[in-house]
């Protein structure tokens, strides 16, 4: 698909636009996002993309403008290239994962302090706010965090897709987002009632019901997974087992 | 009477007692505390480097947002309201209260502040005022009228007040005079128990020292509390949830180890005040949180229990 | 008694400056009456006392000053402040001397180890407290 379109565009003369990868001067297209950018550039990405949808969080970048001192972060697969952009793509975000039961923790504040402290150090800068693609207010999660109001942190973190922008920009050096995580896990666990949908299908896949659709995914060879991929129906939920 | 009121981090999870106590109280005597509806951690204890801007942002967003409040509130009350806000916590109360001095006073640091709050549409103008809620109990209220609405005099309690530090210190953030303070005295008296005089009012019980450096508490709690049963108080009352939790927790540490053999009940000063206007149910007293239960020792005097009270 | 000539170097001198600079306190108004020794809560657990922190900054003895463990006991009580007739901010020049020693090496942040039974009841404020008191931020 991307293919056809820059051919059809580059036969029909498109407008560029200059921007800056790693310090290096580059034209490109106008209307490409910062990825496709990045790829028309000669880049190939082999950490930091993913879906190129806007949904898994995979593709952070950090650039600036020009004529404007602001640092800007986005993800690169839903932002189109402006002229006189300087960035970049982050591959990883380092942030410290602490491992913990769910059933050994109670849904207060000092759950999350227990194993995040550095809650504790947030300074209401609202850095991480201003950064998050998904105009999540961070900031106020965090906040919510400290106060014990898991609730509120779980519904207002419900949209982040971990990209990490939060935890690079944070002067207090909080994981936000593994954070949110916390808070999510606890307030699903303890503050609201389990589906009884949910139940069923736990309780389907400990008796081993979908077993044999696995196994016969496991072992079919490439050609025919990616037939059944391609020709899966999303519609067809009754059989069961087909999408997975 | 409203006042825009800033409940602080504790109050909402592990001091729940006090805050809720408190807003009971202020609706019996008609000067009601309406909580911020937003609102961050102030950073509990105040900077005192001169450069260092980024821990001052946190309060300060905390007045701009108390100010839009007090607009609102304004707006839908169709009162007066003082450009105040009114704090619980002894600590929010002397950050709040330090910076905005500091920043009234020094514009070059309010404006760099402001920048910051220039994303969520919030400026601090400077124009606010930050009080305790004793400050409003003694100069809006009146001893008087809390006098008057005792339904239940705290006969047989003799209270050590404890103000801590951070409601005396420093100059620009007390509330009563730094070497005699009688503002909580006042209180108990008006509440009908025995004021215990002591010198160790203000005697700093270790602070966030309980993390990391627990011995220091230790030491001194034992101290304060040797003090306060010598001069023969049985209960003490504080203004801060950190010096709830030092003098509760340590009391446990000591009696563990031998060093003391009973220990003395710690009460917010809202928790004895709700208790003597009457204030109903006891679910808003959330004695549970506290670690030395204080309920036995209520019993013992009458002052809870249907038995007695009815 | 043995004694030890004190060497105003250059260096002393930018110590003294920083610490002046960072707390907004004048040291040299300091006249050593130890009021403020007397009056701290905390100065039988400090190595050097109050106002013996404030004299090895006045003469610039970095090191001394710098090795003690006095401005980490302190707990920022403002008691010393609140007394000193001649109004240099103690707990301020306390808190620089933190300060000075986190930017220059942040690796003296303690990593905070908490038991089990302050994970449940630890009111956040002890740790938003120590947060701002012992780390660089």
């Amino acid at each position: 698909m991307s293919k056809t379109k820059s051919e059809t565009k580059q036969s029909a003369e498109p407008e560029k636009v200059r921007i800056y990868i790693m310090g290096s001067r580059y034209d490109v297209p106008t209307g490409l996002t910062i990825m496709k950018a990045m790829e028309y550039a000669g880049f190939k990405i082999t950490r930091g993309a993913g879906c190129r949808a806007g949904f898994c969080g995979a593709c952070s970048t950090v650039y600036r403008k020009a004529g404007d001192f602001r640092i800007y972060a986005a993800l690169a697969c839903q932002t189109p290239v402006e002229d006189g952009m300087v960035l970049t793509q982050l591959p990883f975000v380092p942030a410290p994962k602490p491992k913990y039961k769910i059933d050994d923790l109670r849904p207060s504040a000092n759950s999350i302090l227990r194993y995040y402290p550095e809650v504790a150090r947030c300074l209401s800068c609202n850095a991480c706010t201003r950064v998050c693609p998904q105009e999540i207010n961070v900031m106020n999660y965090i906040q919510d965090c400290l106060h014990g109001k898991l609730a509120k942190a779980a519904e207002e973190s419900f949209d982040c897709v971990q990209c990490g922008l939060c935890t690079i920009r944070c002067p207090a050096e909080i994981p936000q987002y593994h954070v949110a995580m916390l808070a999510r896990r606890l307030h699903g666990k303890y503050n609201i009632p389990t589906p009884k949908y949910l139940e069923i299908r736990v309780k389907e896949l400990e008796d081993g019901k979908y077993e044999e659709g696995f196994q016969e995914l496991m072992t079919i060879d490439k050609k025919k997974l990616k037939e059944r991929y391609t020709t899966r129906d999303f519609m067809d939920q009754k059989k069961g087992g087909g999408d997975e | 009477m409203k006042y825009s009121y800033f409940p602080g981090c504790n109050l909402k999870t592990n001091s729940v007692g006090f805050e809720e106590t408190a807003i009971a109280v202020s609706k019996k005597l008609n000067a009601e505390l309406v909580e911020m509806p937003e609102w961050n951690c102030c950073g509990t204890i105040h900077t005192q480097t001169t450069d260092n801007l980024m821990k001052r942002i946190a309060p300060v967003r905390n007045l701009a947002r108390a100010a839009e409040h007090v607009k609102n509130l304004e707006n839908s009350s169709k009162e007066v309201i003082h450009k105040q806000v009114v704090t619980l916590c002894s600590m929010c109360n002397s950050t709040l209260k330090i910076v905005n001095a500091e920043v009234k006073e020094d514009t070059d640091k309010l404006e760099p502040i402001n920048w910051q709050l220039e994303y969520d549409n919030l400026e601090y103008k400077g124009d606010m005022e930050v009080k305790h809620f004793l400050e409003i109990l003694r100069d809006d209220i009146g001893y008087e009228t809390i006098m008057e609405s005792v339904e239940k005099p705290l006969k047989g309690m003799r209270i050590a007040s404890y103000y801590g530090c951070m409601l005396l210190h420093p100059e620009i953030a007390k509330i009563d005079d730094q070497e005699a303070p009688t503002v909580m005295e006042s209180i108990v008296q008006a509440l009908g128990a025995e004021v215990i005089d002591w010198p160790f009012f203000k005697f700093c019980c270790g602070s966030y020292h309980i993390v990391g450096e627990e011995d220091l508490v230790n030491i001194q709690v034992h101290t304060l509390i040797d003090a306060a049963k010598k001069r023969n108080a049985n209960s003490i009352i504080v203004a801060c949830p950190l010096c709830r939790y030092n003098l509760e927790h340590e009391q446990i540490e000591l009696i563990k180890n031998g060093k003391m053999k009973n220990s003395l009940p710690i009460f917010y000063f809202t928790q004895l005040m709700a208790l003597a206007l009457g204030i109903k149910p006891m679910k808003l007293y959330h004695f549970e949180e506290h670690l030395v239960n204080p309920k036995p020792f209520l019993k013992e005097l009458g002052l809870i229990g249907r038995k007695k009270s009815k | 008694m043995p004694f030890e000539y004190i060497k105003m170097d250059k260096e002393a001198l930018k110590f003294i400056d920083t610490i002046e600079e960072i707390s907004g306190s004048n040291v040299y108004l300091c006249y050593d009456c130890g009021k403020c020794s007397s009056g701290c809560a905390f100065v039988y657990k400090m190595d050097l006392t109050v106002n013996q922190v404030i004299s090895y900054i006045k003469t610039g003895q970095k090191e001394k000053v710098l090795s003690a463990n006095s401005p980490w006991v302190c707990s920022s009580c403002l008691t010393c402040t609140v007394r000193c007739p001649r109004e240099v901010d103690i707990a301020a020049v306390m808190e620089a001397v933190r300060e000075y020693t986190l930017r220059n090496e942040p690796e003296r942040l303690k990593r905070i180890e908490l038991t089990d039974e302050m994970k449940k009841n630890l009111p956040n404020i002890a740790l938003v407290g120590s947060y701002r008191k012992k780390s660089e931020l």
